[in-house]
């Protein structure tokens, strides 16, 4: 009996502990030493049992505060891309983590990043993290670089072969990440897992990033329910979302066939009109979990110190003459509809073919007939007529100013022929899934920008950081012998299909120093082994 | 040891059920409702059905971007040629945008799933309509279930009006436009050349295809496409 209650308590434990073990993201970037407004490329190994399809990457000073960060959609447990680092970082240390909204484990790297107009430090003395396990590659046995010399002339053209043993290829899961960049002599920084606190209220991100937070009452402070909150992206064809909250006052919306930046008009209403809601968006703005416990002196050793300087100066060079270093591929984007949510409109009225009138009610008083625009003692109410009811709408319609509903008509009554380009009308009762509109009266502006709504407790203009496209690194195809050739980076191929010989070539730069050639890749029992070859180009 | 062992299952469970709500899923309506309609006014009542059916059936549409809305109350209505679902959350009826789907299908009563296309037709009155797949290939037969409201006999409408069945139905291949097919045995066989029609009506002879009504014909259309025997369109 004893035994079996043993064997059971042991089984117990050996589950838990499995589950404790759970596999990192292993990532890796093109370079460790960077010149503040250069490009930072990288590249992540996902987890298989990964369920978000979203990775973050962020760049982080040793406070924990995040300075900038990224958001990238994960193909076959991988992914990669590019981190802008702004031209304004001070000089030091730095550290870039890989995280999804939902992962407790943080994979963290640490960088060095020097200033460009201030270099490095004059005390010679830097900081670093105290790093006790650091993660740890395997090297590959199996995989042998061919045909690369230990010494090439700048802009030589290099010519090398990855062999690869059959029977390890089966091993391999999906592609293996290869690049050529230059060494920073001295500095060994080390990448390790960290265990960060699990966030509530935080969602699986699937296909897109998701912009998630609270409608509390501000009366209260308490979350409101039957909230409505929109979400507004001002484009050529409006695009809009919505959610209506429950107990808890939480929203979200997945921003999920976005790339890039985008401007967002977020805000929340009481359907009955009775109480004033306030937005508490969940946005990322630190990751103190990642950041070590401990840091430590470290003298600048002087080999890097020449090799740093000789980076500034390729580094102004570069933004001098305005190199671009990545070549965006146009993401495959899902057809929108290609007419508005507000269905299409009855009337199309343009304002600039009239008379020139100085004001809003002027212009429905005059163009726009079964519209009703009136101000009584500074509320203005706006009607529709229904030619299916017969009569003018009692309720509010949906009003639109370049995509955006607005809910107070003092920001459109001042407008006039000269500001309105488009004015577009659905007489009838309109549907949104869950939403009524009695009524729709969209205008567009001639100069479409959303300055004329002012942020408050229940509106929040802010820029989201989407998906970010899929990059290639920009090689000149051909030699330009009259400019300077200052990459750093000779070769970035994060997604090589693995075969059993490899052929690649790069052209050496004029960049003179030490460069290493790095395989990466991850075996499908989740292990991450490299294999690595210096050169140098004098 | 029983007692241990009943010490030990709730911790399993605890175990389970704290890993099930760390793989909590987006609820389903996140973004999923984006129907796009106008409130639905009803027809003047006259004798006959303006829709094809009267309670709504639970059916799946589709968007043009292929994504799907599930589980929602549809109802078809010939006589517009319009799609109506009901919001239970707003208790409203709602014409759908016709220019917002590729298609719909719902189960009817009797078990059978009836799936509907969005096409532009260019015919005779030509624009965007519903045609029932009655069966679906290289070349489609469709149906075109409309409904007319004409002038009838007082004996059977007391206003004189009346929902009149004016179902048309197609053969349509993309590239090539559609075809009017009329639901009897002849019509099928002018579509074919006069070697085949021989074969036609063997095959339909050999398996007991007699052609009198739409199922039947619908049979002997498939029977005919099973058979590979061409069809001259």
């Amino acid at each position: 009996m004893k035994r079996r209650t043993i064997i059971l308590l042991l089984l117990f434990v050996a589950l838990t502990g499995k589950a404790q073990e759970k596999e990192h993201f292993s990532l890796f970037t093109d370079r460790d030493l960077y010149i503040s407004g250069e490009t930072l490329l990288f590249k992540v190994f996902v987890p298989e049992d990964e369920l978000s399809g979203i990775v973050n990457i962020d760049l982080v000073n040793t406070k924990g505060k995040i300075i900038t960060g990224i958001s990238k959609k994960i193909t076959d447990h991988q992914a990669d891309g590019f981190i802008d680092l702004p031209d304004s970082l001070s000089s030091g240390c730095y550290l870039i983590s890989a995280s999804t909204a939902i992962n407790t484990t943080l994979t963290v790297k640490e960088l060095y990043i020097c200033n460009r107009f201030t270099a490095l430090p004059e005390s010679n003395i830097a900081i670093r993290p105290i790093v006790n396990s650091s993660v740890i590659e395997k090297p590959a046995v199996s995989v042998q670089i061919d045909g690369l010399e230990k010494a090439y002339k700048t802009r030589e053209k290099v010519n090398f072969a990855l062999n690869l043993l059959p029977d390890f290829i089966s091993q391999i899961d999906n592609h293996l990440f290869v690049s050529v960049a230059e060494i920073a002599p001295g500095y060994n920084p080390k990448t390790f897992v960290k265990k960060a606190k699990p966030t509530a209220n935080r969602s699986i991100e699937k296909d897109g990033v998701v912009l998630e937070g609270t409608v509390n009452d501000i009366k209260t402070g308490k979350p409101f329910k039957n909230g409505i909150v929109y979400l507004s992206i001002p484009d050529t064809c409006a695009r809009f979302k919505y959610y209506i909250t429950g107990n808890d006052g939480h929203f979200k919306f997945s921003l999920d066939n976005y790339y890039g930046k985008i401007p967002v008009v977020i805000q929340a209403f009481d359907r009955e009109e009775k109480n004033i809601l306030k937005i508490v968006l969940n946005l990322r703005d630190s990751l103190t979990s990642g950041v070590p416990a401990a840091f430590e002196p470290w003298t600048i050793p002087a080999e890097l110190r020449k090799t740093t300087a000789n980076n500034i100066e390729a580094a102004n060079f570069r933004k001098i003459f305005s190199r671009q270093e990545l070549a965006v591929a146009a993401p495959l984007l899902k057809k929108p509809d290609d007419y508005p949510f507000y269905g299409l409109p009855t009337e199309v009225v343009d304002p600039q073919l009239f008379i020139e009138l100085p004001n809003f009610a002027e212009i429905s008083r005059e163009l726009l007939p079964g519209i009703k625009f009136r101000t009584y003692n500074r509320v203005s109410v706006l009607q529709v007529f229904s030619p299916s009811k017969h009569n003018y709408l009692n309720e509010k319609p949906l009003i639109l100013l370049d995509g955006i509903p607005i809910r107070d008509l003092n920001i459109i009554k001042d407008l006039g022929t000269k500001e309105i380009d488009k004015i577009e009308i659905c007489r009838d009762e309109r549907f949104y899934g869950y939403l009524k509109f009695p009524g729709v009266v969209a205008l567009n502006s001639t100069k479409p920008d959303n300055t004329r709504f002012v942020e408050s407790e229940d509106l929040i203009k802010i820029t989201v950081d989407v998906i970010q496209p899929d990059v290639t690194l920009n090689i000149p195809l051909e030699q330009r012998l009259n400019e300077l050739d200052l990459r750093k980076v000779l070769l970035w191929k994060p997604s090589v299909k693995p075969e059993q010989t490899i052929r690649l070539d790069l052209e050496t730069s004029d960049i003179i120093g030490s460069f290493k050639l790095v395989v990466h890749g991850k075996t499908k029992d989740g292990s991450i082994f490299y294999k690595e070859q210096t050169f140098e180009v004098n | 040891m029983i007692n241990r062992i009943l010490y030990i299952i709730p911790l399993f469970v605890l175990l389970a059920t704290t890993s099930l709500s760390a793989q909590e899923e987006m609820p389903k309506n996140m973004n999923a409702e984006t129907v796009k309609g106008k409130a639905f006014i009803s027809y003047p009542s006259y004798s006959g059905a303006p829709f094809l059916n009267m309670k709504y059936l639970m059916g799946e549409i589709e968007f043009l971007d292929g994504t799907k809305v599930k589980n929602i109350g549809l109802r078809y209505s010939s006589y517009r040629d319009e799609l109506i679902y009901f919001n239970d959350y707003l208790s409203a009826q709602i014409v759908i945008d016709k220019i917002s789907l590729k298609g719909f299908s719902f189960t009817d009563v009797n078990g059978e799933k009836r799936i509907f296309r969005r096409q532009n037709y260019d015919g005779f009155i030509n624009g965007e309509r519903y045609f029932e797949v009655l069966s679906d290939g290289q070349i489609s037969l469709l149906a075109y279930r409309k409904v007319d409201l004409e002038t009838c006999d007082p004996s059977f409408s007391k206003l004189g009006l009346a929902y009149k069945q004016s179902y048309s139905y197609y053969m349509f291949a993309p590239g090539k436009g559609y075809s009017l097919l009329k639901i009897n045995r002849n019509s099928l066989l002018t579509k074919f050349d006069k070697p085949n029609q021989r074969l036609v009506k063997k095959t339909l002879r050999k398996n007991r295809v007699m052609i009198t009504d739409e199922a039947s014909f619908v049979l002997a259309w498939n029977v005919i496409k099973e058979n590979g025997i061409t069809i001259n369109f």
